[in-house]
């Protein structure tokens, strides 16, 4: 068999992953980045809400394996029909290609967000956004924090509720509980999307006093009035805003055919083997996928794996699964587990769950060069959504 | 009814955060008269979509179960 050439755009969670993953010597390997340093995003929450300093970030050249080409430059077009990717400094044909560009945020999207984006931050965008907040935090003295996300589409589902639990752990701590009234806000029509996990949490945010607004989702802020508007007609006012930017499939990049995308420009794909859409050659995973799953690392993770399976063997196919960790605060977690076949299953909240979590963080690096491969394998199996409900009930 | 007016949304399999993520987006994306097909596999998706109409004074015309589907179609006639 002749080797053939695969060209992965975007070396995030779910491009680095699958470039380690290929049969080395059956491809030549490229991956194309705009940027040299790999971020691990959810060490954002860590550095907005507990003042982290350390930053999680590597250069991208140090997570791939040696006989992987990374080529620094900033896709501008993709020609599916021909095989091309096209870069400001050049063109790559491609016998196969994955599009992993991940989501990027967009406070110009809601109408009032980019004036107070920039000076109240955000979790969700990158270290300086995220100091911000933490910054903004340890200045603030009572009164009104409004928390949530701005648009239904956002990375990790659990993120928005962790920045609550977080937020309040910071003011309780601070000794401000007497003087500020923390209000959640959510599209969905609960604080937590999937019911099992939020018949577990809502008995939290009551206990911790956070007040949850359902069917919020933002439709505009003023911001010389402090106030935050939804679609469906409410308002909250606020003293300090922490809101997620909206989050949609990057811009800037031409798709032959634009069929390919969908409103959000996220890439049409069939949900078990992540093709592209009417194209046999072209997959797109992680955040960039239109797959309805969670926008998490984990799946970045698992679908990066399943279309390594299938370029090396021919076969295999994504369940669905999600497996999101969920920092509740004072040192306590959960994970959101749950695939195409279960929906999400009750699952306790513990403090080891928590630190699973942060075992998942220190393992990262290692995890992208596929070091703890086994060890995953083992661990997925484990946490089946299916033989975890035997366990834990409806 | 013509096809612009007429959106179909395919949730099956979506369980978090779920068909009302879908069913938002499209809803910011519509205009009155606009008819929305959402399919889903969560039972659960029944009672959060009727506790969407009632929030944002939007119709749930029909609701269907099939083996593998639930069908549901939803008119905007508010926005
Ligand atoms: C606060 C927060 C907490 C989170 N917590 C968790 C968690 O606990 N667990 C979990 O599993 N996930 C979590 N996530 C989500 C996780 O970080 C993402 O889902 C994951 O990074 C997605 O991987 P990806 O490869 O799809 O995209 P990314 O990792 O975002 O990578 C995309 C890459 O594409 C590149 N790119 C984009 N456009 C172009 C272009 N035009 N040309 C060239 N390159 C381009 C980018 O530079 C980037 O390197 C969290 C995220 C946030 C923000």
């Amino acid at each position: 068999m002749s080797r053939k050439s695969v060209v992965i755009i975007g070396g995030g969670a779910g491009g680095t992953i699958l470039a380690n993953s290929l049969r080395k010597n059956a491809f030549d390997i490229t991956v194309i980045d705009k940027s040299d340093k790999h971020y691990f995003q959810p060490q954002f929450l860590y550095i907005a809400f507990k003042g982290s300093k350390e930053n999680m970030v590597r250069n991208e050249r140090s997570l791939l394996k040696k006989h992987v080409k990374l080529v620094k430059e900033s896709v501008s077009a993709v020609d599916l029909v021909n095989g091309i990717v096209k870069t400001v400094d050049g063109e790559y044909r491609y016998d196969y290609l994955v599009i992993a560009t991940g989501i990027t945020s967009n406070a110009s999207l809601i109408s009032g967000l980019a004036e107070i984006n920039e000076k109240f931050g955000d979790y969700h965008t990158n270290v300086e956004q995220s100091k911000k907040v933490w910054k903004n935090l340890n200045g603030f003295n009572g009164g009104t924090i409004a928390i949530g996300q701005s648009y239904p589409l956002c990375k990790c589902p659990p993120s928005p509720l962790e920045g609550a639990f977080l937020t309040e752990e910071f003011i309780n701590l601070k000794g401000l509980k007497g003087k500020t009234k923390i209000i959640f806000f959510t599209p969905y029509p609960r604080a937590y999307p999937a019911e099992k996990v939020n018949d577990e949490v809502e008995p939290l945010l009551k206990a911790r006093g956070i007040e949850v607004r359902t069917f919020f989702d933002v439709d505009r802020i003023d911001a010389a009035g402090n106030t935050i508007y939804s679609i469906e007609g409410d308002s909250i006012k606020y003293d300090l805003p922490i809101i997620i930017p909206p989050c949609k499939g990057v811009s800037g990049i031409r798709y032959e055919p634009q069929s390919i995308l969908n409103t959000d420009n996220l890439i049409k794909v069939d949900k078990y083997t992540c093709r592209v859409e009417g194209f046999d050659n072209a997959f797109a995973i992680g955040d960039a996928a239109a797959i309805p799953t969670s926008k998490s690392g984990v799946d970045a993770h698992l679908e990066a794996k399943v279309v390594a399976k299938i370029l090396n063997k021919g076969d295999a196919k994504f369940d669905g699964r999600t497996h999101c960790p969920f920092d509740v605060g004072y040192g306590k977690g959960t994970f959101v587990i749950g695939s195409y076949d279960e929906p999400v299953i009750r699952y306790p909240i513990t403090h080891i769950n928590l630190f699973m979590k942060h075992v998942m963080a220190k393992i990262y690096w290692g995890s992208l060069k596929g070091t703890y491969d086994d060890i995953f394998d083992i661990y997925f199996k484990e946490t089946n959504p299916a033989k975890l409900k035997k366990k834990y009930g409806k | 009814m013509t096809d612009q007016n007429r959106k179909l949304i395919d949730s099956r399999g979506s369980s978090c955060p779920g068909p009302i993520t879908d069913l938002a987006i499209a809803y910011r994306n519509s205009k009155i008269g606009d008819e929305i097909e959402l399919w889903a596999t969560d039972p659960g998706v029944k009672a959060d979509i009727q506790a969407w109409a009632s929030k944002t004074g939007n119709l749930v015309e029909s609701i269907t179960e099939d083996k593998d589907r639930i069908t549901i179609m939803i008119k905007i006639i508010k926005r």
